[in-house]
């Protein structure tokens, strides 16, 4: 447990992690205060620091938000060097699975910076009007968001220091590959159905989206994500890692495949966030959101071509398939 | 163009020291018309001033700028407000000393989303309106008052606005300068802007192109110049 | 996307703030610097080690008593040559000979050159050989730390080793290894095999160690467990918990000097916010005037955080950029002997330029996020002061 305490990377991210904390507490103090207290129609200087107070809240989510959407990259470079630390482990898949914080932690981490990424939507909205309407309703969504971030916070702590170094952990080979045995696909799905459903949902999601059924585009997109996810994993990543029983959503993060994992999920979790924002803004707050949508067209159709590509090049150098 | 209704402005209220600055004014000031408030200091003319510039809250009433309710505007509407429809010009100038005139005279626009030329065509013009044009590249702090006093003009023109508000504009420049100061204001009311003067200056006594003097004396207008012509109020955009 | 008028505006104002920011962007500048210099030098030395033991062979077998290392017979070499799966199966002879007015020591290895060398770092060196005049006489070839030491000692050309018989050996000095290598090779003497042995007074049918190679790594741990069977008191060392060991030992130490910088950062956060708190009445004055004209609080919030991050990465390519020609431009004079130890001989090594994006990241987040955050608060006061109080 020592050496990975002392890694560097993993003091820079705990470092960085508790700093933004505790921000992110003085945030919570003053929106506690601003729930007890806000009553706009009041004329008393109380008030007015009040307003103030709510723009201290917003910048520290807004630069926490910010840093986290750097850090989530960071935190998986951090578990891809502890791979070489953790035994049997050869790209973050295997530390990730070395208790039983990583996996939840992991997926906290994006649904965190999903909801801070509403919140921002709404705060913007909430400014743009004379009297702050949402005002009440972005603190308690802060508070419940609090909430999740103290829970990313405990479980960084509670992953890292219960990473062993002497017992061995699988190597994402057993993970996610057959050669566990297990099928991992859902649903009973094989490949070709997984991909025929990867582009329909992918065309779903673009219809709904330019034909304003915002209601129908939200679980498309969702649908869309999870399906994306197994594809990657189990056919696009093979065609990046140019063999058929490599199966690891983590390994394209390395620098032997030009980092590219970072852009392939960089788009599918931007684009899934501006489809979902889109359809909230628009159904939720009857507010136009032509650029969100125009945002996540643009992003889910490059992370579709960027998909396709890799299978594309791989036939037009080798003629066939893998 | 300008209303205030039952306006009321408490400082420190609640404590002992509170202190009522200004005691339900009610005021109304058509478009165009030049209005000078006199009274002494403490006569609350400045914190009148300062409430219909949003640059503070009223404590109670309702002030309203052509047709704009603005006693109680969140922060980012009253910035707006004050960047595109009012100029305000200060008695201590409040130019920004490290920077040239021209680049204090931009500073309202910087925010605006107007391209770099059309800024700088801007900030041309209005340096021109103030004659304060051969002094564009010279830094603030070397000049005397009463070219300060014109670079803040240029500064409060430079975004076109409505409305213009003067803060004892006089009381920091000699004469001359205070002479020269009211042939702008005359120029700018032949424009067909509004304009406000809070002072205690003789020079502004019977100055053919104000059209009213509203007196104030310890938070109250004394003068009876609250209502104006109400064909007026019609006419307000 | 942004105003240009805007950026503009933000550089007049930070030049003609200049003074203002100075003692921040220096202090940030000197910390980066030596937090970069010493990643540096660890990710280099890492990487150079590293490269180095890959060329080494995977597996090291000798033989032990009371738990010390002594010398191996040489017949265990036909036993394991029956093991399936061995590839380049050598025999080794070195060790360290004292220096005894000085107690400094060399590391000497000798080599039978005629054999395939199982260490890449060999192989080179002979190919690089002018063998015939190696053996004509009893020659050597030692690295640079060995050479300086024995010119101070006034031998120059050769040297003269005392042989546990007490016969003295002179043995000429051929070649010096190349200074590239001072990693590993700075007190290291290499000599024919027959010659080391003389030295050390080890019998023929006995080496230091002997190593080979197992290609196919599923195999590893089948032969480490048929050592075992084959000699009860061998010692089998491989290859992979060398690389781990270092690992480990690079990250320790790297990670101690981060503990350090932990306890500086805090510091100079505070400093920081302490600093960038006391509102000084012309900034107020001057944001006043700012919120005055139109400014809303938004906007100057956006002023301030491009301010400091300017802040931040200038300093952060200053001290990133000084780091790097201080290690690997002038091979960082004092904070190599750190981590290199002159404990036995003084080492001068040229360091290979290692720089990983992931480190510059890393060096970015821990200097950034506390800086950032530290005057979040200050500079968040600073823009909400009413318009009307910061002008009186």
């Amino acid at each position: 447990m020592n050496e990975i305490l002392l890694s560097n990377e993993v003091i820079v991210y705990l470092l960085a992690e508790t700093v933004l904390y505790l921000l992110l507490f003085i945030a919570f103090l003053v929106t506690l205060g601003l729930l007890k207290r806000w009553n706009f129609d009041a004329f008393t200087s109380e008030q007015f620091q009040l307003e103030n107070r709510s723009y201290l809240v917003m910048t520290i989510i807004l630069f926490v938000m910010l840093l986290k959407i750097l850090l989530l990259p960071y935190f998986v470079y951090t578990i891809d060097r502890l791979s070489d630390l953790v035994p049997g482990a050869m790209c973050a898949a295997g530390v990730i699975k070395a208790n039983a914080y990583g996996n939840p932690l992991l997926s906290l981490k994006i649904v965190i910076l999903f909801l801070s990424g509403l919140w921002l939507s709404i705060n913007r909205l909430d400014l743009g009007a004379k009297n702050y309407p949402y005002m009440k309703l972005k603190s308690w969504f802060f508070i419940v968001v609090f909430l999740f971030l103290s829970a990313e916070f405990i479980l960084d702590i509670l992953y890292f220091t219960h990473i062993e170094t002497t017992n061995p952990v699988s190597c994402c080979s057993v993970i996610f590959g057959q050669t566990g045995g297990a099928n991992g696909l859902p649903l009973g799905l094989d490949i070709p159905k997984l991909l025929i459903l990867f582009y329909l949902l992918f065309a779903l999601v673009v219809l709904t989206l330019l034909s304003d059924l915002l209601l129908l585009s939200l679980p498309a997109t969702l649908f869309f994500a999870v399906i994306a996810y197994y594809a990657v994993v189990y056919f696009f990543g093979t065609y990046i890692y140019e063999l058929p029983t490599h199966q690891c959503p983590f390994c394209m993060l390395q620098d032997h495949y030009y980092y590219v994992g970072y852009l392939l999920w960089g788009l599918l979790l931007f684009g899934v966030f501006f489809a979902i924002d889109a359809a909230v803004m628009q159904k939720i707050f009857k507010q136009p959101a032509e650029t969100l949508k125009r945002n996540a067209l643009l992003l889910l159709s490059l992370f579709v071509l960027l998909c396709s590509a890799y299978v594309a090049g791989y036939y037009f150098k080798n003629g066939v398939l893998l | 163009m300008v209303i205030l209704e039952k306006v009321s402005k408490v400082y420190n209220e609640g404590t002992t020291q509170a202190f009522e600055a200004l005691k339900e004014i009610d005021l109304h000031i058509a478009g165009g018309e030049t209005v000078v408030l006199s009274g002494v200091s403490g006569s609350g003319k400045s914190t009148l001033l300062s409430l219909i510039a949003a640059l503070d809250k009223p404590s109670s009433g309702k002030i309203e700028v052509g047709g704009e309710l603005i006693s109680k505007l969140p922060d980012i509407h009253a910035s707006a407000y004050r960047a595109k429809r009012i100029g305000i010009i200060f008695q201590h100038f409040n130019l920004l000393e490290a920077l040239n005139v021209e680049e204090n005279v931009i500073v309202p626009l910087i925010n605006s989303g107007l391209k770099t030329e059309e800024i700088r065509q801007k900030a041309a013009k209005s340096m021109e309106m103030a004659a304060i044009s051969h002094k564009a590249s010279q830094q603030v702090n070397a000049l005397s008052g009463g070219e300060k006093q014109r670079c803040a003009i240029a500064r409060a023109l430079v975004h076109d606005p409505e409305l213009i508000l003067c803060d004892e504009p006089t009381a920091n420049l000699d004469r001359a300068n205070s002479l020269k100061f009211i042939e702008i204001l005359r120029s700018l009311h032949h424009m067909g802007k509004t304009v406000v003067v809070a002072t205690h200056d003789p020079l502004f006594e019977g100055l053919p192109f104000v059209d009213r003097v509203i007196h104030m004396e310890d938070g109250r207008i004394v003068e009876p110049a609250g209502a104006a012509p109400s064909a007026d109020l019609t006419e307000e955009s | 996307m942004q105003n240009s008028a805007f950026f503009h505006f933000l550089t007049l104002l930070l030049f003609k703030q200049r003074s203002k920011h100075i003692g921040a962007v220096l202090i940030s500048v000197i910390i980066i610097f030596l937090l970069s210099s010493v990643l540096f030098i660890s990710s280099s030395l890492q990487y150079s080690l590293m490269d180095t033991l890959e060329g080494e062979a995977d597996f090291s077998v000798s033989r032990i008593q009371a738990g010390k290392a002594v010398n191996t017979p040489v017949e265990w070499m036909e036993k394991i040559m029956e093991i399936n799966g061995i590839s380049g199966l050598t025999s080794r002879v070195y060790g360290r000979y004292f220096f005894a007015p000085r107690e400094r020591s060399f590391l000497i290895v000798g080599v039978d050159l005629f054999d395939e060398q199982n260490s890449r770092q060999m192989q080179k060196l002979a190919e690089r050989l002018d063998l015939k005049a190696f053996l004509s006489e009893e020659s050597m070839l030692v690295g640079e730390g060995v050479k300086k030491f024995l010119e101070k000692h006034y031998y120059k050309s050769y040297f003269t080793f005392k042989t546990p018989q007490g016969r003295f050996k002179k043995v000429k000095i051929v070649q010096m290894l190349p200074s590239q290598a001072n990693l590993v090779a700075n007190d290291i003497i290499i000599m024919p095999i027959d010659l080391a042995r003389e030295i050390f007074g080890i019998s023929e049918d006995e080496v230091t160690n002997i190593t080979f190679n197992v290609p196919n790594d599923a195999e590893w741990d089948n032969i480490v467990a048929k050592l075992h069977l084959l000699f009860y008191d061998v010692r089998v060392v491989e290859k992979r918990e060398i690389k781990k060991a270092y690992e480990n030992l690079y990250n320790y130490k790297g990670g101690l000097f981060l503990i350090l910088y932990l306890v500086t950062i805090v510091t100079f956060i505070l400093i920081l916010y302490q600093r960038y708190s006391m509102v000084y009445s012309t900034e107020r004055k001057e944001i006043g005037i700012l919120r005055a004209v139109g400014w809303s609080i938004r906007e100057i919030l956006k002023l301030k955080f491009y301010e400091n991050l300017i802040i931040v990465l200038v300093s952060f390519l200053l001290g990133v950029v000084f780091a790097y020609l201080y290690v690997f431009i002038w091979d960082a004079p004092l904070l190599s002997r750190i981590f290199l130890g002159g404990a036995n001989l003084s080492n001068h090594v040229e360091f290979v330029p290692v720089v990983k994006f992931g480190l510059l990241g890393s060096i970015f987040l821990f200097y950034a996020v506390p800086f950032l955050a530290a005057v979040l608060i200050p500079a968040w006061k600073i823009a909400v002061t009413p318009p009307k109080e910061a002008m009186l």
